[in-house]
């Protein structure tokens, strides 16, 4: 036998379980679950660029508290709270499903000599110090502002405050899953985690970004002694009342809200890892079972997609076959895809939230300039950043080796593929969240002449839809999941966010000042020649070289 | 070694593995076969402790499934169909991890990986540079049988253990099953190659809808019922001869 020299590793101790998997899990989830064709030396280094991209994005986002300098502790530390809420409900929800409940783990993990108990603990630790990092980059700014304004206990007490935000956040959603499987049973787990994951991520993002909008809008309170009953019910809120009870203006409403997130954060951490931890050990075995008694309904979701494309007009606008093949595929996963459904629902939940601020914001105030007349533009052409996310995120799978199938296909380029995508998410995300927007706008502007006011933004969609494919990009289901976790991605949406801004206020400008119908006239020509040069771009593209 | 009696897995109304009972002593090598469905993976998991049994009961190496999980955890091995490994490690990080998860001191285990490596020609470099996800099939299932035999386990699940091994490894491998279960070792192999079953196990299981259908020596089985390989015997067991009739009639269909 030749000799072999290893690495040399420190002195003999057996780590303990925990520790191993701790390590582990920490591993993979800074280096993603799928390393093909990456080498050790170039994974960490990749991984930690990312990382620290999104990390400084973070801290860049949270430059925002130099604003509360000279507002109340409460002010700042709800602001603050808020958008970590938002931040770390986002991230735990959608990162959870892969930690916590990853299948393939089960045929590597679960015949090992480990407790549910152990590897639960772990990966809980794993997702907390990644929540804590991303909270920190994001209220580092805000540490400085407390300190300056509120004195040197304020770093400290919301240091203590966002720790346990973050235990909340994770105790929540792995509660919330613990709860389906008690209640609903381990059949009908996948659906119902997925669906509660998703709830958790958007009720996460709303609580956080209606929050401080609240603060600011209603008659400018930024004092907790001026806000009503209901601060309670939001929970980013709570955690705001600690910082204000410890180290800020020590109100009776301030002890009392700190109280709440005492109780219930305890309450779901002894729920979540005490008293339901025995039955993460039957999620994941109930994820490695592979018979599954849910025939009749798949059955069912598939006559229904097959029954929507046969009607017209959507059997007259797929008519090429791999374009319905790829529609019909993007909708299967949009419906029944626990990972694709964790990345695209709360990804697309902030769409709404701020065209709804916007249209809040003119509540009552017809034709307004700053919230009805421009409100409903922006809200429109805000829109089109559905379906530019939502096939940026559909690119993204755990089953991206599987898109080897189309590259084996006798096509020249992704182009059939990418335009089923793309009918696919306009049909089932854009139009849908357009007629959603529309609705509101009716409800509270009472006058539906103004739903034209969506018209600049409704034209504006198709352009959008096309830009994810251009250069051969924007396959379905084609890349790995941890590529996601990019910080650049939410950095390519704040062009389109300018031009969504600039449409809808020359969209306002002319519907206050007239000509609104020839800037509609002009805008319809623009985007046909768009239209017609961008397709001609993603017909002619060929396929991308593979990594 | 390994004793079942009346094993049962229900998925809702579904039977996957109906009163399954038999006993493996040590030093077997035990062939588990059934068609595709039958139920054989689903036996394995149970027995390794990755799903509960509905109902039945089973010990190995005199350990309770339900009462000792743990125990019955250290005491087996167990290379998966799936061939699962986590792909952004390394090899040698991934063999480390699973050696500290059976409480294996760090250098005992570097000294038996190195035993491995040699053992299946596995390239240094490889091991300790590339992550697992750019590894060959071949390459990543030496890892997995690597794994689930580091801590000298007495009983080893192996399922289809040979897909993605070279003919150079696959005959090594046989060798070292047969070495290992004169060492004591009782080891289950569940396969679909057959002829590979007939010559490497002591004995065959054929269980089809979950139900056992044979249990017996293989050439025994094979002359008891006049089949003359172990494939035929499979075959007209569960059904394989139909379809083999079919494939002649669908071939033409193929025909320009």
């Amino acid at each position: 036998m030749n000799e072999i020299a290893l690495p040399p590793i420190l002195p003999e101790a057996v780590p303990s379980s925990e520790k191993v998997l701790r390590q582990l899990f920490l591993t993979l989830f800074l280096r993603g679950r799928s390393g093909r064709s990456l080498k050790i030396q170039t994974a960490p280094k990749s991984v930690g660029t990312k990382l620290t991209l999104s990390l400084f994005f973070y801290a860049l986002l949270g430059c925002m508290a130099l604003g509360f300098g000279h507002q109340p502790v409460f002010a700042l530390a709800a602001y603050l709270h808020a958008l970590t809420f938002a931040f770390l409900g986002m991230f735990v929800a959608s990162s959870a499903g892969e930690v916590l409940f990853n299948k393939e783990e089960a045929d590597i993990l679960l015949h090992r000599p480990i407790r549910p108990k152990t590897m639960l603990w772990a990966k809980i630790r794993v997702l907390v110090e990644v929540s804590l990092w991303l909270a920190l980059a994001f209220n580092l700014v805000g540490f400085f502002v407390g300190f300056h304004s509120a004195g040197w206990r304020f770093p400290i007490v919301h240091l203590f405050s966002t720790t346990l935000e973050a235990l909340f956040c994770t105790g929540s959603v792995v509660l919330m899953y613990q709860l389906c499987l008690r209640w609903f049973g381990r059949e009908r787990l996948d659906g119902l985690m997925t669906m509660a994951q998703v709830f958790v991520a958007i009720a996460a993002v709303l609580s956080g970004q209606i929050l401080p909008r609240v603060l600011f809008r209603v008659g400018h309170v930024f004092s907790l002694s001026e806000t009503s009953w209901w601060i309670g019910l939001l929970p980013p809120a709570w955690f705001a009342g600690l910082d204000d009870a410890l180290a800020g203006d020590a109100l009776f409403a301030s002890w009392i809200l700190a109280a709440i997130a005492l109780i219930v954060t305890s309450l779901i951490l002894w729920l979540a890892f005490g008293k339901l931890a025995q039955d993460y050990e039957i999620g994941l075995q109930s994820l490695n079972e592979t018979v599954s008694t849910r025939v009749t309904k798949t059955g069912g979701r598939h006559r229904w997609l097959d029954k929507l494309v046969n009607v017209p007009p959507l059997r007259w606008w797929l008519r090429d076959p791999v374009s319905r093949a790829s529609f019909l595929l993007v909708a299967a996963y949009l419906v029944r895809d626990r990972d694709v459904k964790l990345r695209i629902y709360p990804g697309l939940a902030p769409m709404l939230v701020v065209p709804f601020v916007f249209l809040l914001q003119g509540y009552g105030q017809h034709n307004s300039s700053i919230g009805g007349g421009f409100g409903i533009p922006f809200s429109g052409a805000y829109l089109g950043l559905v379906p530019l996310l939502g096939l940026q995120l559909l690119q993204y799978s755990q089953q991206w080796q599987a898109a080897d199938v189309f590259r084996a296909a006798p096509m020249v380029g992704p182009a059939a593929l990418c335009h089923g995508a793309r009918r696919a998410v306009l049909c089932l995300l854009a139009l849908p969240m357009m007629l959603l927007v529309g609705l509101i706008v009716w409800f509270l502007q009472g006058d539906a002449g103004q739903l034209l006011l969506l018209i600049p933004g409704l034209i504006a969609l198709p352009i959008f839809a096309l830009v994810p494919a251009l250069r051969g990009r924007g396959v379905p289901l084609s890349v790995p999941t941890d590529a996601a976790k990019s910080a650049g991605r939410g950095l390519s949406m704040i062009p389109v966010l300018f031009f969504a801004f600039a449409l809808a206020g020359a969209a306002s400008f002319s519907w206050t000042h007239g000509g609104f119908w020839r800037f509609v006239l002009g805008e319809a020509v623009v985007a046909v020649i768009l239209y017609v040069v961008l397709r001609a771009m993603i017909n002619q593209a060929r396929w991308p070289e593979a990594d | 070694m390994i004793s079942v009696v009346q094993l049962t897995k229900c998925y809702g109304a579904q039977t996957a593995v109906a009163g399954l009972s038999f006993e493996i002593p040590a030093g077997q090598i035990v062939g588990f076969l059934g068609p595709n469905g039958a139920g054989k993976s689903t036996t394995l998991k149970m027995l390794t402790g990755m799903i509960e049994p509905t109902s039945g009961s089973a010990t190995i190496s005199g350990f309770d499934l339900q009462r000792d999980l743990l125990e019955v955890k250290r005491h087996v091995g167990f290379v998966p169909e799936s061939g699962a490994v986590f792909e952004s490690l390394t090899g040698l990080e991934y063999l480390e991890m699973v050696a500290a998860l059976y409480g294996i001191p760090p250098n005992a285990a570097r000294a038996r990986i190195k035993q491995f490596i040699a053992f299946f020609d596995l390239s240094f470099e490889t091991l300790t540079d590339k992550l697992l996800g750019a590894y060959s099939k071949g390459m990543r299932r030496k890892v997995v049988i690597t794994s689930a035999l580091l801590h000298n386990p007495p009983v080893v699940f192996f399922d289809e253990p040979l897909d993605g091994l070279d003919a150079n490894a696959a005959v090594g491998f046989k060798a070292l099953i047969q070495m290992l279960a004169r060492e004591g070792k009782t080891i289950v192999y569940s396969s679909h190659i057959l002829d590979v079953v007939e010559r490497v196990c002591h004995r065959v299981i054929i269980i089809d809808k979950g139900k056992l259908l044979l249990d017996g020596k293989p050439d025994e089985l094979v002359a008891a019922h006049n089949s003359g390989t172990l494939e035929r015997l499979f075959t007209n067991l569960t059904g394989g001869a139909e379809l083999e009739r079919r494939a002649e009639d669908f071939a033409k269909t193929f025909r320009p």
